[in-house]
């Protein structure tokens, strides 16, 4: 469709009522590409940027192939831009499997005509798959912070705190007139059950530095669980997912979330024990300098709740297998070029069992195995093992101590007959803690 | 009190066939409960590896099949199974002396977005690759056969054109992206095959 009819429908759909604007989406999604593609062309003079006809043409003859940038940005920053996309279309209407087509598309255009560079195969998984987890997670944590029935100072701070997790709906909302205007909140505004943890503190990890013993360093986690995994009846995807962040003076050291896709009831919603099949979409990045691993992947498992007395106690159960769509993992001799890490699918499980009180979890046991096979750097297999315990111990009013301590291991197997190799990555952390939680019996304090 | 009788009966029917007509969903006009589908067609590889200069293409003969069930009126969800064959394949110009094999083993959506039989396809799967090489190249029998196995993703669109109340003419045409990891051939090994198919198809569907 020649670029004016295209700019004249996604005008036109500005002024329809709310509903669906599929092709504003699409519009936006390609905005996002040449607004991208000329910054870093026109302000940061990357050559890769200007593109044309002649590298579209080369793109397209030559096709896909396997990159070779860092870590952080094929396995953060590309899912990031990836939510961009998606929310493209979340915030003009469509739903999460409408939206879906929008991120692949978004990611597909960005890698055949956006660069000079042939089109790279994991930057097409990561972007859209982890667009997806990541816009949609973003969408929702967006419209809880966002409040459309607040006014004043309070509003414009909430409008602005969204921005980022949210830009494309915040985009969106300010060219609609919705920073200001009065109504009533998308359903997504309220999770109905949900517990936040913020904390800060020390980390401390063996081999963090040429295996040169124990290393501290200040650590940042964000933890939010929004809706009850078990408690809640499925609605729409997403409608539970949990986020874990971990920041530390080196970066991200760690990004998790998952996200239910589906869910069902496996016995009597009113019944005293709960048991709940899930379908979860899952993004993992985990990065510090003994291991680098992550990838997108799609996991089915049960969820439990066994109370325990009458006073909001329960005993907490998981265990789930997944799949791995893509992953990524660093290795000796892994790599293509200058990465050092290789890209594969793969299988894995996890199980975790804790004790919460109306949500709020003071005691976690967890493991967690994930296989790798490589399709692009070392013809190698690896396996994951992440295993821990985390207390937490309420002092005051929502304030508390938490103590964790994990331990993260690493076996390769290499089929050029290069040795085997392995890892491990002990670690513990001592934080200060933050927790809100809303869950719908009395919250705890 | 007959013709009483007779009247409130018609009225009744006529109620009855009223609600009747007013509650009938508008025919499906594709599958529905549990589908099938084989289908067959020409097909075209492109495959790109780290390291080469150039990608090599080739042309072969598809197959595939799926099986599934309904989710909403508009989307279905399957299994599908998709092969390539190709018995002139070469990893260099001039070099045809092998076998190939690819295929995906997918799950995957179609979605119909009106009320005829176009729909769109969408999935993420397993893929493989199989490559023989039945003689060296001086005509020696080797038999040398490399396995690769990795990761699939499929988009395309078809349409279903019924023929009868369950069956259905499919024509489709569709992109296969696999990653299929490194392929040892004799004398070489080739680093992060990347295998693009693209297919054109037509099936039989039982709906």
């Amino acid at each position: 469709m020649p670029a004016p009819a295209l700019a004249l429908l996604a005008v036109l759909q500005f002024d329809t009522v709310p509903k669906p604007r599929p092709v504003l989406a699409v519009a936006e999604a390609a905005l996002i590409n040449v607004f991208v593609n000329r910054v870093d062309a026109w302000a940061f003079q990357q050559d890769w940027a200007r593109s044309g006809t002649r590298a579209w043409m080369k793109n397209l003859r030559l096709g896909w192939e396997w990159d070779e940038d860092a870590f952080p940005t094929n396995m953060f920053a590309h899912p990031y831009h990836g939510g961009l996309y998606f929310n493209a279309g979340r915030s003009n209407g469509l739903n999460y499997f409408e939206s879906v087509p929008i991120a692949f598309f978004g990611s597909w255009t960005w890698e055949y005509l956006g660069e000079t560079y042939r089109p790279s195969l994991n930057d097409w998984f990561m972007t859209s798959f982890g667009g997806i987890t990541l816009g949609e997670m973003f969408h929702r944590v967006g419209a809880t912070i966002r409040n459309n029935r607040a006014t004043g100072f309070n509003r414009t701070i909430r409008e602005i705190g969204a921005l980022p997790i949210d830009p494309i709906g915040g985009f969106n909302r300010i060219l609609r007139g919705q920073w200001k205007g009065l109504g009533p909140n998308p359903p997504e505004h309220d999770p109905g059950a949900y517990v936040l943890r913020l904390g800060g503190g020390i980390r401390f990890a063996k081999r963090l530095n040429a295996d040169s013993g124990f290393w501290s360093m200040g650590t940042f986690l964000f933890d939010l669980l929004y809706g009850d995994q078990v408690g809640q009846e499925y609605k729409a995807p997403f409608d539970v997912f949990n986020v874990r962040l971990l920041i530390t003076s080196q970066g991200i050291n760690a990004l998790r979330a998952s996200g239910r896709l589906y869910g069902a009831n496996l016995n009597s919603p009113t019944g005293r024990n709960r048991h709940m099949l899930a379908i979860n979409q899952r993004y993992d990045f985990i990065k510090n300098p003994a291991q680098s691993v992550g990838g997108q992947s799609v996991e089915i498992g049960i969820n439990s709740r066994w109370p325990i007395g009458s006073k909001g106690f329960a005993i907490r159960t998981a265990i789930f297998g997944d799949g791995i769509i893509l992953g990524a993992i660093d290795a000796p001799g892994t790599g293509l070029g200058e990465r050092n890490y290789d890209f594969g699918p793969g299988v894995g499980a996890r199980w975790e069992a804790g004790l919460d009180r109306h949500g709020v979890r003071f005691l976690r046991i967890f493991s967690q195995i994930e296989y790798i096979h490589a399709v692009s750097g070392a013809s190698a297999d690896h396996t994951v093992n992440f295993g821990g315990i985390e207390a937490a111990v309420p002092i005051t009013g929502r304030l508390g101590l938490s103590a964790s301590s994990t331990i993260f291991g690493r076996v390769s197997h290499y089929t050029d007959g290069r040795t085997r190799d392995a890892r491990d990555y002990p670690e513990a952390r001592l934080l200060l803690v933050w927790t809100k939680a809303g869950f719908g019996e009395a919250p705890p304090r | 009190m007959i013709r009483t009788r007779c009247l409130v009966t018609l009225a009744l029917l006529c109620s009855g066939g009223g609600t009747a007509v007013s509650q009938k969903a508008p025919p499906r006009p594709h599958r529905s409960g549990l589908w099938g589908e084989f289908g067959a067609g020409p097909g075209y590889v492109r495959v790109a590896c780290s390291g080469c200069d150039d990608v090599v293409g080739a042309n072969g003969t598809t197959s595939l099949f799926r099986i599934g069930g309904v989710i909403s009126d508009k989307v279905l969800i399957g299994f599908e199974a998709f092969t390539l064959l190709n018995k002139s394949f070469g990893f260099g110009p001039g070099d045809s002396s092998a076998v190939a094999e690819t295929g995906t083993a997918a799950i995957v959506i179609l979605w119909y977005p009106g009320r005829r039989g176009l729909f769109f396809k969408g999935g993420v799967g397993a893929a493989f690759g199989q490559f023989s090489v039945p003689t060296d190249s001086a005509g020696v029998m080797v038999a040398d056969t490399s396995h690769g196995g990795g990761i699939g993703l499929t988009f395309g669109l078809g349409w279903d054109f019924p023929i009868s109340r369950k069956f259905a003419l499919t024509a489709n045409a569709a992109a296969f992206v696999t990653a299929l990891g490194d392929v040892v051939i004799p004398g070489r090994t080739v680093d992060d095959v990347i295998a693009t198919i693209y297919q054109a198809s037509i099936g039989l569907t039982i709906r």
